[in-house]
Order: structure tokens, then C-alpha cells, then sequence
């Protein structure tokens, strides 16, 4: 019988991996940005799988006749992935949107979003397309 | 504990002066100048082995920070490069938009990094970083610096993503974030390799090492010059100093990160040598660079202070070239100001006696017990000789300038970084009174033979013009991204085949590190 912990640790990998895939393989900028997110969906899973190993309640509210039962439904989840999680959601909600609003800057030059027409831009020679900077 | 608390206030003290700053924007250039002055005082503070400070903020479950002689120099780094980007800028009107606000995050988040001694802390330090650097590379915001900035943020934030992956496993295994029960886990462990798999490609690529670091070049040579010199002075110091911790940590480690430095030379000095563009040649080399810091953990984090402070002066004087087209380089003579710079910095990346780039380059010539397994103790000895001529060739082809053209261009930044490149290569301890004869002849032979791979290529180039050698393109987006994807299956591979330092060995390498 397949420990149900190392089969849901697989597939929490598998998603990111499958994130990683389709941030290598999509040409389109905003499915990139996509695939991005769900990357992200795989790690917060995995923190919140890694939590819910010793037990599955929300660790907040403090009764201490619960706090000693034995029942997985009724004993604390581990309060340390869960509390990092929270920081990484919201940098990676950050990270979100700051390539969303760069992203929406560029489909100016092609409204398209294929990742080549981008990739040409330096490829002009540099005196057109970056002029020495005097900063 | 006095020092514990003007510790902790010293970093905070970036992000209050950030916030300050962007309330009222003129304190702006003078809270960025204290933050910068206090973090060199630190990095000096720091390099005296009795004043390892190991603390925890918030119980021994929260963030667990080290100030030791690896961040000494890194903080070291950070405070002078910074500084130089100010003073670089002081007579010009202040930059436009959030410029110092920004830099104030980014050294911040950069001391945090260099201090962090787990991963949860070292993740959230090093996507501050990474944020603050995309907001930088986007002063002006033409379509080709968004590109530059966008490509930069996914490949940072897809591999942040991962090692936030690997510090979950090892969490999962160890039951904590921090690095030292690492040490207590067998190498070659399946588990594990997967989880440092992910965490040692994270930082790999923030520290722009070999393939993984592919976006390094065009991402340093299209910022502005005050946002290059930062970015390749000391942002990739960011993911090299907690690498450097783990390699000191985990002495099985060691041939891994010594493959792939010596891989990360070879690819930046081969590319560095076929580029016709000043900033890309820099970025290639800043690639190699790193590459080498990463051969010796115990003399790394010194080799990346000479490295960056010679880079950032090389950047900042980048800027204020008439031309970054090497084909032209050298047909209009350059300021005798701007010349210095780019002598005094070249020839210290390559290694001539008396600057800073040979004391850092004769400490790291000493490589590790474990050296390159598969090699033998002479031919690792070549290899690295070869690819220190390389370096130099690289540089060779800067140095070769008319001087003395047009008044002086003022590049104070760099020239504050090209005395201290000389002043501390003739007062670090092991600088300039112990020059031995031996190591002084073999810099100068290396330096010779890369001026005479320079002559040979400017021979070939007389010869047959119009002839290029191209390189393989390396730098689409799906290079990048498959590029990592590749480095880290490699490291899991070389990560389950590791075995454990024989009792024997592991002595020696103790001894070795001190």
C-alpha cells in the first residue's frame, strides 16, 4: 500500500515540475508568467503538505482539551511551514504582478507576446537599439 | 548585549532609510551615504575571527543570522561599491525616480543575505534583492530594458520558486531550515540530493555561475553603468557568500562546486575573448569570475571582494567611454582619468603583483583537499594556470589604449575604487611584504602569455578581416530556462554519486580550512 504522504509529495512535485516545463517551453509571455504561478501553486502545496503532517488544525486557537487528543483531525499542524508560506505567497503575488505590468508595458511592441519579437529587440545593432548611456 | 542591538539596528537601518528617503527625497543621497559607511564599518568589524556573532531573532525557531569572517568581506564589498555608485553620482542632479530609495533595499537585502544562515530567511533576503535589481535595471523604461528586466525577474523568480521547493525538503528532513543540521545528514542521500539539488541551483544561478548564470551578460551589459557596476560588483555576491557558507559547511560538497567553477571559467573566459562589446566582455567575465571564487570556500569570499570592486570600477567607467564597440576600442584615446580606471582594473582582475586581484588570486591558487577528482593534482594546476592566462588575455585586449586624449571626465566612484584596489593590495596582510619571488614571476608570466594570446588575435584579425568566429548563441529565453533545467538535473546526479569524505580526507580538509 502507498504511503498516501509520499504519493501527494509526488504529485506536489510533479505540478511544480510540470510549472517548470511550461515555463521553459511556452513562447507566449503571459502563459510564461502562468506557468510561473503554478510553480508557485506546487511549493505552497508542498509547505502546506509538509505541515499537515502532524496533524490538521489550523494552529491559531488554543483549547487545551483538544490540543492533547491523538485524532490527526484534531492535532496541531506543524505552525513553522506554515507561517514561511505566507511570506513566500506574498512575494510571489508581488513578483505576479510586477511581470504582469511589465508585460503589459511590452505588448506595445507586440501585442502577440511571442517571445522572440522580444529577443530582436537587442538583436538590432547596438547603436539603434542602445545608445552609449551618460549617466 | 550592546553590539547584538546596534547589530540589528544596522540592518534595519537600510529599510527605515529607504522609507525615510522616499517621505523626504532630499536626505535621500545622505541616508544612503551612512547606510553605506556603516556597512563597511561592519565588514571591518567582522574580519577579526573573535567577533563571530551567532543570534537568533525571536526564539530559536525564528531567523537565525551569523556575522563571521565569510560575510566580512562581502560587507566589505557592499558598503564600498555602494559608496562608489554615490560618490560617482554626487555632482550630476540626483538620479530620477526611486534610484536611491532602491539602492538603499538593495544593500539591505544584501546584508541580510550575506548574514542569513537558513534558508527561509536567505529566500526572503535574496528575492528583496531580486526585486530591487529588476526595479533598478528599469530606470528608463525603453522596450529593450523592459525585455532585459522582465527576462531577468522570471528567470529569478522561477528559480527562487524552486530552492523555496528544496528548503521545503529539507525541512521535510531535517525538521529545520537552518544549514548546520545539514552536517549531521550522509552524503549521497536520494532524498536530500533533491533538496539540495534545488537549493544549490538557486543559488548557483543568483550568483551567476556557469550555465545557470546565462542570463548574466546581456542582462549587465544593457543596465545603465551605475546599475551594472551594482549588479555585477555585488549583486551575484548575494547568491556566492551563502554558497561559499554551504561549501564550508559540507566539505563533501567541495567537488561539485569545483567542477562546475572550473566549467563557469572556462564557459565566461571562451565568450568573454569572442565578444566585440566592452560591457558583454565585463558580464562574460564577471560569469568566469565567479566561477574561480567558487574553487576555494576559504579564500572565495576575499577573491570576490578584488573582483568586485574592480568590476564596479570598470562599469562606472564603461558608462563614460566614447565607444563600447571593441573594434573601435583604442582608435580614440580615452581621458587619462578613465584610462587609469580601466588599467588599474584590468590588470587587477588579471592578477599583476601589486594590486588587490593578486593577493586575492595567489590566496585562492591553494585549492581544497578534494580538489578536481578525476584530474590529477599537476594537470588541476595547468587547468587553472590556463584559465588564469585566459583571464588575462581577456583584459589584454582592454588595456591596449592610447591615453591622454580630450580634458579630464570625472569618474570620482571609480577612481575611489581603483586607490582602494591599490592602497589595500600593498596593506592586506599577505599583500605586498609577502610578495615572493616565485609567485610575483609566475603572475607576471601569466600576464605575458595573455598579452601574447592578445597579439596572436589581433594578428589573425590583420590578417583576415572581415573573418568572425561566431559563438554559439546562448542567450534566448529558452536557453536560459533549459539551461537551469539542465544544471539541476546535472546536480541531482552528482549530488547521489557523492560519498562521504574519508575519515582520513575529512582530517585533512578540516585541517586545511582551518
Amino acid at each position: 500500500m502507498l504511503d498516501p504522504f509520499r504519493l501527494l509529495e509526488a504529485l506536489v512535485l510533479l505540478t511544480a515540475l510540470v510549472g517548470f516545463q511550461g515555463l521553459i517551453w511556452r513562447r507566449n509571455l503571459f502563459l510564461r508568467a502562468l506557468s510561473l504561478d503554478v510553480m508557485g501553486t506546487g511549493a505552497v502545496a508542498l509547505f502546506v503538505l509538509v505541515a499537515a503532517r502532524s496533524g490538521l488544525r489550523t494552529p491559531i486557537l488554543a483549547r487545551s482539551d483538544l490540543a492533547a487528543s491523538r485524532l490527526p483531525l484534531l492535532a496541531w499542524a506543524d505552525p513553522i511551514p506554515q507561517g514561511v508560506i505566507l511570506t513566500a505567497i506574498v512575494i510571489g503575488l508581488s513578483i505576479q504582478a510586477l511581470l504582469l505590468v511589465v508585460i503589459a508595458r511590452l505588448s506595445h511592441v507586440d501585442p502577440l507576446l511571442d517571445t522572440s519579437s522580444f529577443e530582436r529587440l537587442l538583436l538590432e545593432p547596438p547603436a539603434a537599439a542602445a545608445p552609449p548611456d551618460r549617466t | 548585549m550592546p553590539v547584538l542591538n546596534l547589530l540589528i539596528a544596522w540592518l534595519l537601518l537600510p529599510f527605515l532609510a529607504a522609507f525615510s528617503s522616499a517621505l523626504l527625497p532630499r536626505m535621500g543621497r545622505g541616508l544612503a551615504l551612512v547606510c553605506a559607511l556603516t556597512t563597511v564599518a561592519w565588514g571591518f568589524w567582522a574580519r577579526v575571527p573573535e567577533h563571530e556573532l551567532l543570534f537568533e531573532l525571536i526564539g530559536n525557531l525564528g531567523v537565525q543570522l551569523q556575522l563571521d569572517t565569510v560575510a566580512a568581506p562581502f560587507l566589505l564589498l557592499n558598503g564600498v561599491v555602494v559608496l562608489a555608485v554615490l560618490v560617482d553620482g554626487w555632482r550630476s542632479p540626483p538620479p530620477p525616480g526611486p534610484f536611491l530609495l532602491l539602492v538603499m533595499v538593495l544593500l539591505g537585502g544584501l546584508n541580510s543575505a550575506f548574514l542569513a544562515t537558513d534558508l527561509v530567511s536567505l529566500y526572503v533576503a535574496l528575492e528583496v534583492v531580486g526585486i530591487a535589481a529588476f526595479l533598478l535595471i528599469l530606470q528608463r523604461r525603453e522596450p529593450s530594458q523592459l525585455w532585459i528586466a522582465l527576462r531577468y525577474l522570471v528567470v529569478s523568480g522561477g528559480v527562487m520558486t524552486l530552492f523555496l521547493i528544496g528548503a521545503g525538503l529539507v525541512y521535510l528532513h531535517t525538521g529545520s531550515f537552518r544549514l548546520q543540521p545539514l552536517q549531521s545528514l550522509p552524503a549521497g542521500d536520494p532524498a536530500l540530493a533533491v533538496a539540495m539539488g534545488l537549493v544549490m541551483l538557486g543559488l548557483l544561478t543568483k550568483a551567476g555561475v556557469f550555465l545557470s548564470g546565462l542570463w548574466l551578460p546581456q542582462t549587465h551589459a544593457e543596465a545603465p553603468a551605475q546599475v551594472s557596476a551594482l549588479l555585477s560588483g555585488v549583486v551575484v555576491a548575494g547568491g556566492l557568500c551563502p554558497l561559499l557558507r554551504l561549501a564550508l559547511l559540507l566539505p563533501s560538497l567541495q567537488p561539485v562546486f569545483t567542477w562546475v567553477g572550473v566549467a563557469s571559467a572556462l564557459l565566461g573566459v571562451v565568450y568573454a575573448l569572442g565578444d566585440g562589446d566592452l560591457k558583454r566582455l565585463l558580464a562574460w567575465s564577471t560569469l568566469s569570475q565567479m566561477g574561480f571564487a567558487l574553487l576555494n570556500p576559504a579564500a572565495g569570499g576575499f577573491y570576490a571582494l578584488g573582483h568586485g570592486l574592480a568590476k564596479a570600477a570598470l562599469f562606472l567607467a564603461a558608462g563614460r567611454v566614447p565607444t563600447r564597440d571593441l573594434a573601435r576600442w583604442g582608435q580614440q584615446p580615452l581621458a587619462p582619468a578613465l584610462g587609469l580606471v580601466v588599467l588599474v582594473g584590468s590588470l587587477s582582475i588579471a592578477g599583476a603583483p601589486p594590486l588587490l586581484g593578486y593577493v586575492t588570486k595567489s590566496a585562492l591558487e591553494e585549492l581544497p583537499i578534494t580538489g578536481l577528482p578525476g584530474l590529477t593534482a599537476p594537470l588541476t594546476v595547468w587547468v587553472l594556470a590556463l584559465l588564469m592566462v585566459g583571464t588575462a588575455a581577456v583584459y589584454a585586449r582592454l588595456c591596449w589604449l592610447p591615453m591622454g586624449g580630450g580634458a579630464g571626465v570625472p569618474a570620482p566612484g571609480a577612481l575611489l575604487l581603483t586607490l582602494l584596489l591599490v592602497l589595500l593590495g600593498l596593506l592586506w596582510p599577505g599583500g605586498l611584504p609577502a610578495l615572493s619571488p616565485a609567485g610575483a614571476g609566475k603572475a607576471l608570466a601569466v600576464l605575458a602569455a595573455g598579452a601574447g594570446v592578445e597579439a596572436l588575435r589581433r594578428a589573425f584579425c590583420q590578417l583576415a578581416p572581415g573573418v568572425h568566429l561566431r559563438l554559439p548563441d546562448l542567450e534566448r529565453m529558452v536557453d536560459l530556462l533549459g539551461a537551469l533545467g539542465m544544471v539541476g538535473v546535472a546536480l541531482q546526479l552528482a549530488l547521489l554519486r557523492l560519498e562521504p569524505l574519508s575519515a582520513e580526507l575529512a582530517v585533512r580538509e578540516v585541517a586545511w580550512l582551518g
